[in-house]
């Protein structure tokens, strides 16, 4: 269309090229290399554990903290270093799976709502300022009510949560394309809409759509966490962080530690998600401030 | 204007219709019989035949929609399965306690929020900015359960100025009212302010450099006096939007909250109802909730408008 940017109109060293990592703000590059950190002990933490999420009375309960339990004891005795790590998994997987499947289901819906446009678009946004109408918890505590601790329902609930909000973004996004030439052109040719849409309209949006999956990975941690604190989430004695939280509050008198520990790494999780999203948004030239707690 | 403020208005209705409609078939939808669920596997026929008496649960489900949709426009939501009390007698001293509870924590967001939004913007890039701006950040992402918890480690436990559980019995006065509310209040407060202070001090922070407020400078007006009368009330219009917001996000913040101080409120009671299976408790409470936080949207919604319409900005 117009002459490539040059880096100094947006003040962006990037501009022009693909970004490499060195192009992020500083707190951002700290923010990834932190969370590089979390995969990794996600990943290989069941290997070097000191003991299993689910060992009972391995120390005395409510142990300090010490050389051989890091992070103290909790009430049955179990290590809370071990099942801080093991819930770092889960944290992670759950999360990510929600978020993923929450971004997969906006991004179609937003595409196709975006490409429609007409009727379709209007009754799509409709139904989805309806969905958006309910308090997120509130609708959540709802569809989780059935009971039943499948760690899938959570992942589910939360996805079907975030979908709308997803969706509105990456039809915003989409919209301000999909009225370019080279969309145009590819209908006077006879392309597929699904053809359109993998080929011309999601390349465009791959920016929007990936730091939306960021952002909404930090909100599924969070949003997560908040529903095993509630005890709607993985049923003990699993080592999932809300619910150790929910669990060690009633004992924090004994000892804090197991309520720490979780606490801490969740927020140190969060923090440095958003804070590599705020890097990575600025860099794809958006705004970069995460949304109102959409 | 008035055009749009209505119509705005009945899509919220819409939403609540829709909403209610949502509360009620999520339960409805659940696999497997209403009542057996209730009350669990080994029921005798007897308790089962009683139950689904009770709930009506002969009759077909939209007839029992319409039958409940009907009875809580008038605020009758039915009888509650586990304390057999009708359950607005139930919810209503909840709903207070919930909605004293979010008064306290307004109260102390509002003044804050502007204090600290001013001081930030104004002292930019100095110490205090930086300070502000770690606090923020931390507001912003960590769970407001986790606020709570490091709260009651540090000012309940560790130093034994507050009580780590809010118990409404040990409120009497509102020398006692502020010392229990304390600690929830705060805890919902600190990603209220953290949002409205980076909101307030950007936009002031732009305020503060356009023509007008240079222009009232030159004039030789006090600096304050910019500041307060000229600045200030054309930087606060984003802040109210994220207000509004704020006290829809509370809704769902506050029932988190309430279950960690154990503070018996309308949140803690849907929580709890949930355990317990009580459908119509369940209902009541959702719905409640829910209404609060469309009509805090409609707000935010028509407030926005206003403020737009006043300053000549396009909606």
């Amino acid at each position: 269309m117009t002459a490539p940017i040059a880096p100094e109109e947006i003040g962006i060293e990037s501009a022009g090229r693909f970004p490499y990592f060195s192009d992020l703000a500083l707190s951002a590059r700290v923010a990834a290399v932190i969370l590089a950190g979390f995969v990794m002990v996600a990943i290989t933490g069941p290997l070097w554990a000191p003991y299993g999420p689910a060992a009972v009375l391995v120390g005395s309960p409510f142990a300090p903290p010490s050389m051989s339990h890091p992070f103290g004891t909790d009430d049955l005795g179990r290590d809370v270093f071990s099942r801080v790590i093991f819930g770092s998994r889960a944290a992670l997987i759950t999360s990510v799976s929600a978020s993923g499947l929450a971004v997969v289901l906006g991004t179609v819906a937003g595409l196709m709502l975006a490409y429609w446009r007409g009727w379709i678009d209007e009754l799509g946004m409709r139904l989805i300022d309806i969905l958006m109408s309910v308090p997120p918890l509130i609708l959540a505590l709802l569809l989780l009510s059935a009971g039943g601790s499948d760690s899938l329902l959570p992942i589910l609930a939360v996805a079907i949560l975030f979908a709308p909000r997803v969706t509105r973004v990456v039809r915003a996004a989409a919209l301000a394309i999909v009225t370019e030439d080279y969309v145009t052109a590819a209908v006077t040719r006879g392309e597929s809409a699904l053809s359109i849409a993998w080929r011309e309209l999601l390349p465009n949006v791959a920016g929007t759509v990936f730091v939306e999956f960021s952002i909404r990975t930090g909100f599924a941690v969070v949003f997560i966490g908040a529903l095993g604190f509630l005890g709607f989430g993985a049923a003990p004695p699993s080592p999932e962080w809300g619910l150790m939280i929910g669990e060690g509050r009633s004992s924090i008198n004994a000892s804090f530690w197991p309520v720490i520990a979780p606490a801490l790494s969740m927020a140190v999780l969060v923090i440095s998600v958003n804070l590599f999203t705020e890097g990575l948004a600025r860099l794809i030239g958006q705004s970069g401030r995460p949304s109102i707690r959409e | 204007m008035a055009r749009l403020i209505l119509t705005r208005a009945i899509l919220s209705l819409v939403s609540l219709l829709a909403v209610s409609i949502i509360i009620f078939w999520a339960v409805e939808l659940l696999p497997g019989d209403t009542a057996t669920r209730i009350l669990g596997r080994d029921a005798t026929p007897e308790a089962i035949a009683v139950l689904r008496q009770q709930l009506q649960l002969d009759m077909p489900a939209s007839a029992r929609y319409l039958h409940w949709l009907m009875g809580a426009v008038r605020g009758d939501f039915g009888i509650s399965l586990t304390a057999d009390r009708p359950v607005l007698e139930y919810v209503q001293g909840r709903a207070v306690d919930t909605v004293t509870l979010a008064a306290v924590a307004l109260t102390l967001y509002a003044p804050l929020s502007l204090i600290l939004g001013i001081w930030t913007a104004v002292s930019r890039g100095r110490a205090v900015d930086h300070i502000v701006a770690v606090f923020v950040i931390l507001g912003m992402c960590v769970p407001d359960y986790v606020v709570g918890i490091f709260l009651v480690a540090t000012f309940a436990l560790a130093l034994p100025w507050f009580p780590p559980l809010a118990l409404s019995d040990q409120i009497h006065d509102l020398p006692s009212l502020v010392h229990v509310l304390f600690l929830p209040a705060l805890t919902l407060t600190a990603p209220m302010t953290a949002y409205a202070v980076r909101m307030m001090r950007e936009s002031l922070i732009d305020v503060l450099g356009s023509g007008y407020v240079q222009m009232a400078r030159l004039k030789g007006l006090p600096p304050w006096r910019v500041l307060l009368w000229h600045a200030l009330p054309n930087a606060i219009g984003p802040a109210l939007n994220v207000t509004a917001l704020n006290i829809a996000w509370l809704m769902g913040g506050i029932v988190v909250v309430e279950t960690l101080f154990n503070f018996p409120g309308l949140g803690r009671l849907l929580v709890d109802s949930i355990s317990l299976k009580d459908v119509p408790v369940i209902q009541a409470s959702s719905l409640l909730l829910s209404a609060v936080y469309i009509l805090c949207n409609l707000a935010a919604d028509i407030a926005s408008m206003l403020l737009n319409r006043k300053l000549g900005l396009h909606g």
